[in-house]
């Protein structure tokens, strides 16, 4: 059975459409990359797929799991919920909101309860993996853009969630560090986890051959491949390097 | 391409969570996000609710109208004169779309329900004739209020209020403040998604959240405050607020300020002679 | 807080009108001079009018359930400065009024005076007093706590002078009607109680939140040369009460502190006798001395209705000047 189902699943906004009649399964494990034109409604997914907003029509099944307004409205099932699932958000602005890069990656643990020598561990572990270590004393408001960004998936990742959802967690990263972050993404997914991303570098991606799901302007699926059969259109591989 | 290979994962990250829960009573994020998400639903509609295509008031008109109507309003205390206003104000309700209608009936009964409860009580101080009165002329205000807020886009509050003379000044800050509303509600809405994803278990300090909440707000105020001083800069802004003249017709205008203006003059004269 | 409609009087309502206007006068000048100092407090002005939109928007759990709203009238002076927290605050609630329908569109000038002004004022002179005797947050916990509570209590007064005020010859109450003895301890107990905790711990956790991380974007006061906007302040009100006493003259009494202070007495007393005759005798005795002259009381009105007017357009002719010169 697919970690994540989706049928025939759509959204609304008060005066556009979101989503539109989506069909998805995506497995335990796999490494997802969402790739479309700007407002194609990727963003909208993740925030779906993370709990935040019922679906306005259709349905999505985590782990089995129907989520309903109604299991979302609930705060002890939301919260079960939300410590399998993570999100880096587009803007990681919204996601800083602490006073210390340390604070800033021990909150989830905390929340968690676990013992004062548990959070150290993490916090440590997670600074590392992003390369951020140098930053634990500053002021995440202060940072610059890129350092936000790693410090926003160090704070998720020491929840250790099952799945990781990453909004766009390339831009406005220098390749190295594009390579840096997609390595470590890799390496997370050989370790179990499902990685499920948006992006728009397409190059930068390719390297670490995640399944493509593309969407069109209609904010409909336009394509579900993996690295392999995508690398045999060519057609396709063109229009994605445009986006 | 040349991918470094990142230090093994720690052992906590490449076991499975244990999850925890905990009861809960009450979410105050959840609760939030929703009254936000409608407020900001509010602010996307961008057309008013009434699309008056042929009797279209011009917008000082209008916020005069309103403004005649409330001071009327509230000064008399004669039943007649309240039934003539409310006459005046079912007149203009008719404008309104069969579902529009019923949307302002319904909120208008809300509302004066409100009213009712909160001066009910004092029925055993004054008596019943005060307390009718009282709710009849809440009633009308707020009638009055919803249905100028219901025909009025924020475009057309400024644009009433710069025909009226209000200072640059003013009308700036009232125009900065409507459109960051949005861009601050929703970057609220965003914060708050953010730590309702981070929030894995009831919060042991939610004052403590809620400040930092407000705080990040403030510091993201300051940052558009910054940019949006350097793009006024940039764009030549000399003080002046420009909005684009509205086509109205004048005749109408004037036809329905009318009735208003002969009853401000009848209650004028009319207290001299003892009418009201 | 909001005060709705007619729930005051009109005349009351001008009144507070025109004393809010000098404050506004006083502000527009204040803000001036300090956008000369920090460029960005001008946008800042609007920007800061929908940050307080969502702060009395943000409902804040209480224990037992229910919820809370702040007002951060005194959060918003401590950040931007207490006089661009008058303009921010007053856009706030004009806003409300015209487009959400919290608060009255008459009412505008009390709801205007009571969290506009006096909100700010209060709580900024309490953390200036901290910050002299160097607890800044103390002052500030403080501050926010006797602002919104001082706040609520001129709200209260004005609600239950409505009573004396305005009331048919039988002394039936044409607007609020409950009397001081009622409004005062209501106000009070709620924000007292609750609301003025409620906001003394969320201005104070803000303030700490943005002193940690970004200080420099802190309001800071000018040096003490600043006891010109006094000065502006008192020679606006010299100027402008010969205006407020020929609108008091056909509408209303005069209200110095004095009589003010023989009302609340009077009022409390005869709120307190059983009998409801004595209520309505009573109001007719100080009727007497509170309509001047033979005019009808809607004249009155108009008259102050357009004395505000007046105002309003002298206050906008000296901003449109200096709105021309920013250039
Ligand atoms: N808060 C909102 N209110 C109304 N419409 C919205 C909102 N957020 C997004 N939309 C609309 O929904 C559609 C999908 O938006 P979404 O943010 O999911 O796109 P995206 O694929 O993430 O785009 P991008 O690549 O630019 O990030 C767009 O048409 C957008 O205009
Ligand atoms: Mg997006």
């Amino acid at each position: 059975m697919a970690l994540i189902e989706l049928t025939d699943l759509s959204y609304d906004y008060p005066n556009t459409c979101g989503l539109d009649q989506l069909n998805l399964q995506l497995n335990a494990g796999e490494f997802i990359c969402l790739m479309g034109p700007n407002g194609s409604g990727k963003s909208t997914l993740l925030r779906i797929l993370s709990g935040l907003e019922p679906a306005t029509h259709g349905t999505y099944a985590f782990d089995g799991q129907v989520i309903t307004t109604d299991y979302l409205a609930d705060p002890q099932d939301r919260q079960r919920l939300h410590q399998q699932i993570g999100l880096v958000f587009q803007n990681t602005d919204v996601q800083l909101f602490n006073t210390s890069v340390v604070d800033e990656v021990a909150f989830g643990p905390r929340q968690l309860g676990l013992s004062e020598a548990e959070i150290t561990q993490r916090v440590e572990d997670c600074l590392a993996l992003t390369h951020s270590t140098d930053l634990r004393d500053r002021v995440p408001y202060q940072l610059s853009g890129g350092e936000k960004k790693r410090v926003a998936l160090a704070s998720v990742l020491a929840l250790n969630p099952k799945v990781l959802l990453l909004d766009e967690p390339l831009n406005g990263l220098t390749i190295a560090a594009q390579q840096q972050m997609l390595t470590l993404l890799k390496t997370l997914q050989a370790a179990g986890k499902t990685i499920i991303m948006a992006s728009h570098n397409f190059k930068q991606v390719q390297a670490v051959e995640p399944r493509f799901v593309i969407f069109n302007a209609d904010h409909q699926i336009q394509a579900d491949l993996t690295a392999q059969e995508l690398a045999k259109q060519p057609e396709q591989q063109a229009e994605l390097l445009t986006l | 391409m040349t991918v470094k290979q990142p230090n093994n994962l720690p052992d906590w990250l490449q076991q499975p969570n244990q999850l925890t829960s905990q009861p809960q009573r009450h979410n105050f994020l959840a609760h939030n996000q929703q009254h936000l998400t409608h407020l900001l639903a509010r602010l996307a509609q961008p057309a008013p609710a009434v699309n008056p295509t042929r009797w279209q008031l011009s917008p000082s008109i209008s916020l005069i109208r309103l403004g005649i109507l409330v001071l009327l309003i509230a000064l008399t205390n004669n039943t007649i004169w309240l039934w003539v206003l409310g006459l005046l104000l079912a007149g203009h309700l008719l404008v309104l779309a069969p579902s529009q209608l019923r949307r302002f009936t319904r909120s208008w009964l809300l509302s004066t329900g409100i009213a009712l409860v909160v001066v009910l009580p004092s029925y055993w101080l004054v008596g019943p004739a005060t307390v009718l009165l009282f709710v009849c002329k809440t009633g009308l205000i707020l009638a009055s209020t919803q249905y100028y807020r219901l025909t009025t886009t924020f475009q057309d509050l400024l644009s009433g209020l710069k025909a009226l003379h209000c200072p640059n000044l003013f009308i700036m800050t009232l125009a900065v403040a409507i459109t960051y509303l949005r861009m601050l509600g929703h970057y609220l809405l965003q914060t708050m998604m953010a730590l309702d994803m981070r929030l894995v278990a009831p919060a042991k300090h939610p004052y403590q959240l809620i400040g930092t909440l407000f705080g990040n707000l403030f510091l993201k105020s300051h940052a558009y405050a910054l940019e949006l001083y350097a793009a006024m800069e940039a764009r030549g802004f000399n003080g002046q607020y420009v909005n684009q003249p509205t086509t109205t017709n004048r005749w109408h205008d004037y036809l329905t300020l009318t009735p208003y203006l002969v009853l401000v003059v009848v209650f004028i004269f009319g207290g001299i002679y003892g009418i009201n | 807080m909001h005060i709705p409609d007619n729930y005051l009087s009109p005349a009351t309502c001008g009144t507070l009108v025109l004393a809010v206007a000098p404050v506004w006068t006083v502000a527009v000048i204040k803000v001036k001079a300090q956008i000369k100092q920090k460029r960005e407090t001008l946008p800042m002005l609007g920007i800061a009018a929908s940050l307080a939109f969502l702060i009395m928007m943000f409902n804040l759990p209480i224990p037992g359930g229910t919820t809370a709203h702040a007002v951060g009238g005194t959060l918003l002076a401590v950040l931007i400065g207490p006089w661009a927290a008058v303009l921010a605050l007053t856009v706030t609630l004009l806003l409300q009024a015209l487009l959400f329908g919290d608060g009255g569109i008459l009412a505008f000038g009390a709801n205007a005076f009571n969290m506009a002004v006096i909100m700010p004022m209060v709580g900024y002179a309490c953390y200036r007093l901290g910050e002299k005797l160097h607890h800044p947050k103390i002052g500030l916990f403080v501050g926010a706590y006797l602002g919104i509570n001082v706040a609520a209590l001129v709200a209260g007064i004005e609600l239950g002078l409505q009573p004396l005020l305005a009331h048919t010859a039988s002394g039936a109450p044409l607007y609020c009607p409950y009397g001081l003895n009622v409004t005062v301890p209501a106000m009070l107990a709620a924000h007292l109680l609750v609301a003025g905790w409620v906001e003394a711990i969320f201005t104070v956790l803000v303030y700490q939140f943005v002193h940690k991380v970004a200080p420099t974007n802190l309001y800071q006061a000018a040096a003490p040369q600043s006891r010109r906007p006094w000065l502006y302040l008192l020679g606006g009100l010299a100027i402008l009460s010969p205006l407020g006493l020929l609108a008091s003259n056909t509408a209303w009494g005069e209200w110095s502190p004095a009589e003010l202070k023989q009302r609340l007495v009077a009022e409390h007393i005869s709120q307190q006798a059983p009998q409801g005759m004595v209520q309505g005798l009573h109001f007719k005795a100080l009727f007497q001395d509170y309509t001047i002259g033979n005019l009808p009381i809607s004249v009155g009105y108009i008259l102050s209705a357009v004395t505000a007017v007046l105002i309003f357009l002298l206050l906008m002719r000296g901003l449109q000047h200096d709105s021309q010169t920013t250039k």
